[in-house]
């Protein structure tokens, strides 16, 4: 698309803008893009803005911002040993999005991509863990994992060995988190995949059919490619968001034991909120946002080629 | 499409905002933990309407999270509730801080405050002000179970100090019983222990002082000591199997069960292990108290009190009624009728008549007699500094700091305040 | 299907059903748990309950306060997802369709909006909706919730409008029809795939959100079933047979919803006016 623009010859700003008003684009652009860029302003980025402004203020969140503490939020921030523990734990979410989420759904997504009656139930299946409530989430697998009660303790029951406590070990508690979280978000990108698969053209499968392409073939050498989009655009969504999950750990560990299972944005919920620091919480917002940044220019780097614009 | 919606909201705005009457007071407290609290309110609002026909009282119930995470930013919209639960200490302060609450120093006069423990009054007063009416008292003390004990030949009045306390797990232990029942989950049910240890180690006074950042804040040897003692009793490894992965509710229903000897917890408890048990009825008479054992050399008085104080704080701008609600609601009469129902510890002067249940009415003579009453340190201190040591408490029951460095990380949650 | 044999199918069949029992034990387990007493629910909580009590559920059915929750929510979810497919579609036609000076920069700064949780923000967020008057409103949870849900929703809508072919675009302009028109009558009803999962993702999430609308109502007649689920804890304590019965309730507008929005995900393209 690039070079399309390139081959033009070259117009003023004003001659451009005159054509793009004779074609009707700028009327376009004028119509449609507001909304959405201010309903974006007023509640995304001023708060935002906001958020990093009380950074570096020392604040509970009662009465008038007016400690300034300078980078002392910052410097906290990078002492503090439960806080590399969430940055790791998160790092870890983003592995498991990548390696087992992703696969998982794709896999699924090519199974029951077709609209039959029993593809829709199976979809439906599938899709049910990300609608059910996260108390609800937290509630149900918390009783799964329970050592007394649960499958794990009637499991252990049957071997005739010692229950396991899963949640309330270090090493297996945040296995178990990622459990869940797979459980409950690989639908997300299975829907992701079927409504790519929806479009490729079906013209496309009936050539490959007639050239005599095996299902495997015409997965990697026709479907895949086609819904490659859809595939780094997912993928991308897997990475932000394992950056962000928050709402399963609560319920499910509480980010123990010993705070070795929060994410940053627990962590965030938990040292800045709950204990009422809304400076400090702010700042490891702050972090959070640059770290998403980060990811998100180096996938575009290292992921899309040119044409994929994120 | 928007000024629809803005049509649409309006409406329904419009719907709900049909009140008749001249003067609404809002309340806004948390879930109550105890049985038939909801209807002692309901029925005190019931008589209070009847007498006062042009006010109508509104409660509203929110679970202690969202309770929690709500309050910072309701109390700073001008939809804040005319009052709401508070249980005192350094959030209380913080919030009289932000100028949010209501002096109401000059609707209290003597005679009002006469009518409550003095207690209650401190716990709500904030540098010389008033800004609420007290409503109970909550009082920590060491549970059994007496059938478990018996069978390990543990005679649980006999256990005056920490070291016959440990020399009780190890022989319930022995016994092949889980000799102490722990919600660590929740953090708070661990810190406990920690609060109480410091309460007899350094006093009231000593932590007091330690809040102020005297003698080295929390870092100096008394809260050291208080970690120590209660590492002694980690190492017996004395709690269920899975401890960490216990909430509060689940051990509670397990010591209903009779899945262990001993229990630290609040008066409100006894009507919990039972709710929570498999079978809805809990232990029964089985179950007693014996006040948390003495310390040797501690600065603190043995028959100090560790637990809470709870009440109603006013906030700006209240409705003229509120004071005047709430004190009816804290009244001694409806205080003996709340004793009676086992709600809760009256703080009412001379309203502990009625209460029924011996234990409840044991932990009540406890703090009745206590010369201190140590709020619940994670409420004393503040939000950040009471998480800090609940975390601390609950890294030494899993081993993973010892004593010297629990001290240590909530005095450097001290000073970050 | 000449090629795929009966193995393959069987295979098929066994992947599909052994995950999805996995996924369903927890779903079901939540729907049952409504049906048992407390200390079933703790002695044998994935079982078949032994006795089908079944007034839990129809003690919340039954209950006003239940119907007006499920409204609130319902008016709440569903104009944050007009808002959102309308206002996000518009914009990501524009970046997909019109080639204009600052596109690029636009859109990098709408994608800023991945970059932070609702929980990052919330205090924040919390001042600016006080200080539009939307507290006590459900526009004050709709439009921050339709300002969320932008950044992915426009890089969705735009990624699957840029796949729609080019030539489509050239025939329509020809025939006297312009940017606008076009978007109306080829690129909405060609992309009802992604417009019906991208709404499906703001419903849920709009329907299960819990710390929004915490902040901002504190009137109980508005209250989401999020927050009017805390009625319904019990007298004292929380008695998870209703929590999980009052789930499994609320779970099934978003199935519905689901459902509703399954039959648009078919393949536009087959069906729409390449071929014809």
């Amino acid at each position: 698309m690039d070079t399309l623009t390139r081959k033009r010859p070259r117009h003023s700003p004003m001659a451009r803008l005159s054509r793009m008003q004779q074609d009707g684009k700028l009327t376009t652009i004028l119509f449609f893009l507001p909304p959405a860029l201010v309903l974006f302003t007023i509640f995304v980025i001023w708060p935002i803005i906001n958020a990093a402004h009380l950074s570096f203020f020392k604040w509970s969140g009662y009465g008038e911002v007016t400690n300034f503490v300078g980078m002392q939020n910052y410097q906290r921030l990078v002492g503090h040993s439960v806080f590399h523990q969430s940055m790791w734990n998160s790092l870890k979410l983003v592995l498991a999005s990548i390696l087992i989420q992703i696969p998982l759904a794709l896999a699924m997504a090519l199974l029951i991509y077709r609209k039959t009656t029993v593809n829709t139930a199976f979809r439906l299946i599938f899709f049910a863990p990300y609608i059910l409530a996260e108390i609800a989430t937290g509630l149900i697998w918390s009783f799964i994992f329970d050592g007394d009660y649960g499958v794990s303790g009637q499991i252990a029951t049957a071997l005739g060995i010692e229950p396991i406590y899963i949640l309330a070990d270090r090493q297996y508690a945040f296995m178990a988190i990622i459990t869940v979280i797979v459980w409950k978000y690989f639908g997300y990108h299975m829907m992701i995949f079927i409504a790519a698969l929806q479009a490729v053209p079906s013209d496309l499968i009936e050539a490959a059919d007639i050239d005599g392409a095996g299902p495997w073939q015409k997965v990697f050498y026709v479907k895949l490619p086609l819904i490659a989009h859809a595939i780094k655009l997912s993928a991308f969504f897997a990475i932000i968001g394992a950056l962000q999950v928050f709402d399963i750990i609560i319920p499910l560990t509480n980010g123990g034991p010993s705070n070795s299972t929060h994410s940053i944005v627990s962590y965030l919920y938990t040292y800045g909120l709950a204990q009422l620091n809304v400076g400090y919480g702010s700042a490891v917002g702050v972090v959070l946002f640059i770290l998403c940044l980060v990811s998100a220019f180096g996938y575009r780097r290292l992921a899309l080629t040119k044409g994929d614009v994120l | 499409m928007r000024s629809l919606l803005l049509g649409a909201a309006t409406a329904l705005g419009m719907i709900f905002a049909g009140s008749a009457w001249a003067e609404t007071v809002r309340i806004l407290t948390i879930e109550t933990n105890t049985p038939g609290a909801r209807d002692y309110y309901t029925n005190a609002i019931k008589a209070f309407e009847a007498a006062n026909p042009d006010v109508k009282i509104q409660f509203d119930y929110m679970d202690d999270t969202s309770f929690k995470s709500k309050l910072p930013t309701l109390l700073q919209s001008s939809s804040r509730p005319d009052a709401f639960f508070t249980w005192t200490g350094g959030v209380f302060h913080e919030q009289a801080e932000a100028g949010v609450l209501k002096d109401i120093s000059a609707q209290m006069d003597e005679n009002a405050r006469a009518q409550y423990a003095p207690a209650g009054i401190t716990a709500h007063t904030y540098k010389g002000k008033l800004y609420g009416v007290p409503l109970y008292a909550a009082g920590v003390a060491l549970f059994y179970n007496k059938a478990l004990l018996a069978k390990a030949n543990v005679d649980p009045k006999s256990i005056k100090t920490w070291d016959d306390f440990l020399g009780a797990v190890k022989k319930v232990k022995a016994a092949g019983i889980t000799p102490v029942v722990l919600g660590g989950k929740d953090k708070w049910p661990i810190a406990f222990y920690y609060g109480y240890l410091a309460t007899r180690f350094a006093g009231t006074a000593g932590i007091a002082a330690a809040d102020r950042g005297e003698n080295g804040g929390f870092g100096n040897p008394d809260f050291v000591k208080a970690g120590g003692a209660f590492k002694q009793l980690v190492d017996l490894e004395p709690f269920q199997p899975g401890f960490m992965d216990t909430t509060q509710n689940k051990a509670a229903g397990l010591f209903g069960d009779a899945k262990g000897a001993f229990y630290l917890m609040g008066n409100f408890f006894i009507g919990v292990q039972a709710k929570n048990s498999t079978s809805g009825k809990g232990l029964g008479d089985d179950l007693d108290f014996i006040p948390f054992p003495a310390v040797a050399g501690g600065k603190g008085d043995a028959n100090d009190t560790f637990g809470g104080v709870n009440g109603w704080l006013i906030t700006k701008d209240a409705a003229p009624s509120t004071v005047k609600f709430l004190r009816f609601l804290t009244s001694k009469e409806n205080q003996l009728e709340g004793g009676k129902l086992g709600i809760w510890l009256p703080i009412a002067k001379d309203a502990q008549a009625n209460i029924q249940d011996p234990r409840l009415r044991g932990i009540g003579e406890l703090l009745a007699k206590a010369p201190h009453h140590q709020l619940y340190l994670d409420q004393a201190l503040g939000a950040s500094v009471g998480a800090a040591l609940n975390d601390a408490a609950a890294e030494i029951a899993t081993g993973d700091i010892t004593p010297e460095e629990a001290a240590q990380k909530v005095e450097e949650a001290r000073e970050m305040r | 299907m000449t090629r795929s044999g009966f193995f393959p199918a069987l295979l098929r069949a066994a992947v599909l059903s052994i995950v999805a029992g996995i996924v369903i034990l927890p779903l079901l387990s939540t729907f049952l748990g409504g049906f048992k007493t407390m200390g079933e629910l703790r002695s044998s909580p994935f079982g078949i309950p032994a006795i089908w009590d079944l007034s839990t559920y129809s003690d919340i059915l039954f209950s006003p306060l239940f119907w007006t929750y499920m409204r609130n929510s319902l008016v709440v979810s569903l104009s944050a997802v007009v808002l959102t497919l309308l206002s996000a579609s518009m914009a990501a036609y524009v970046f997909a369709q019109i080639r204009f000076f600052g596109s690029r920069y636009i859109q990098s700064y709408l994608l800023l909006g991945l970059m932070f949780p609702f929980a990052t923000a919330i205090v924040p967020l919390f001042i600016q909706i006080r200080d539009l008057n939307l507290l006590d409103n459900p526009l004050g949870i709709i439009l921050p919730q339709t300002a969320f849900s932008m950044a992915f929703a426009v890089v969705l809508l735009r990624s699957f409008f840029q796949q729609l072919p080019k030539e489509l675009f050239e025939a329509a302009y020809v025939d006297g029809c312009g940017y606008i028109g076009f978007f109306f009558r080829f690129t909405l009803p060609l992309s009802t795939p992604i417009l019906a999962t991208v709404g499906t993702f703001v419903f849920v999430q709009s329907w299960n959100n819990y710390l929004l609308p915490l902040v901002v109502l504190n009137d109980r007649s508005l209250y989401t079933w999020p927050l009017g689920i805390m009625q319904f804890r019990g007298e004292f304590l929380i008695e998870w047979n209703k929590i999980l019965a009052f789930v499994s309730l609320t779970i099934l507008p978003a199935l519905i919803f689901f459902t509703f929005t399954q039959k648009y995900i078919v393949a536009g393209l087959t069906r729409g006016s390449v071929k014809g």
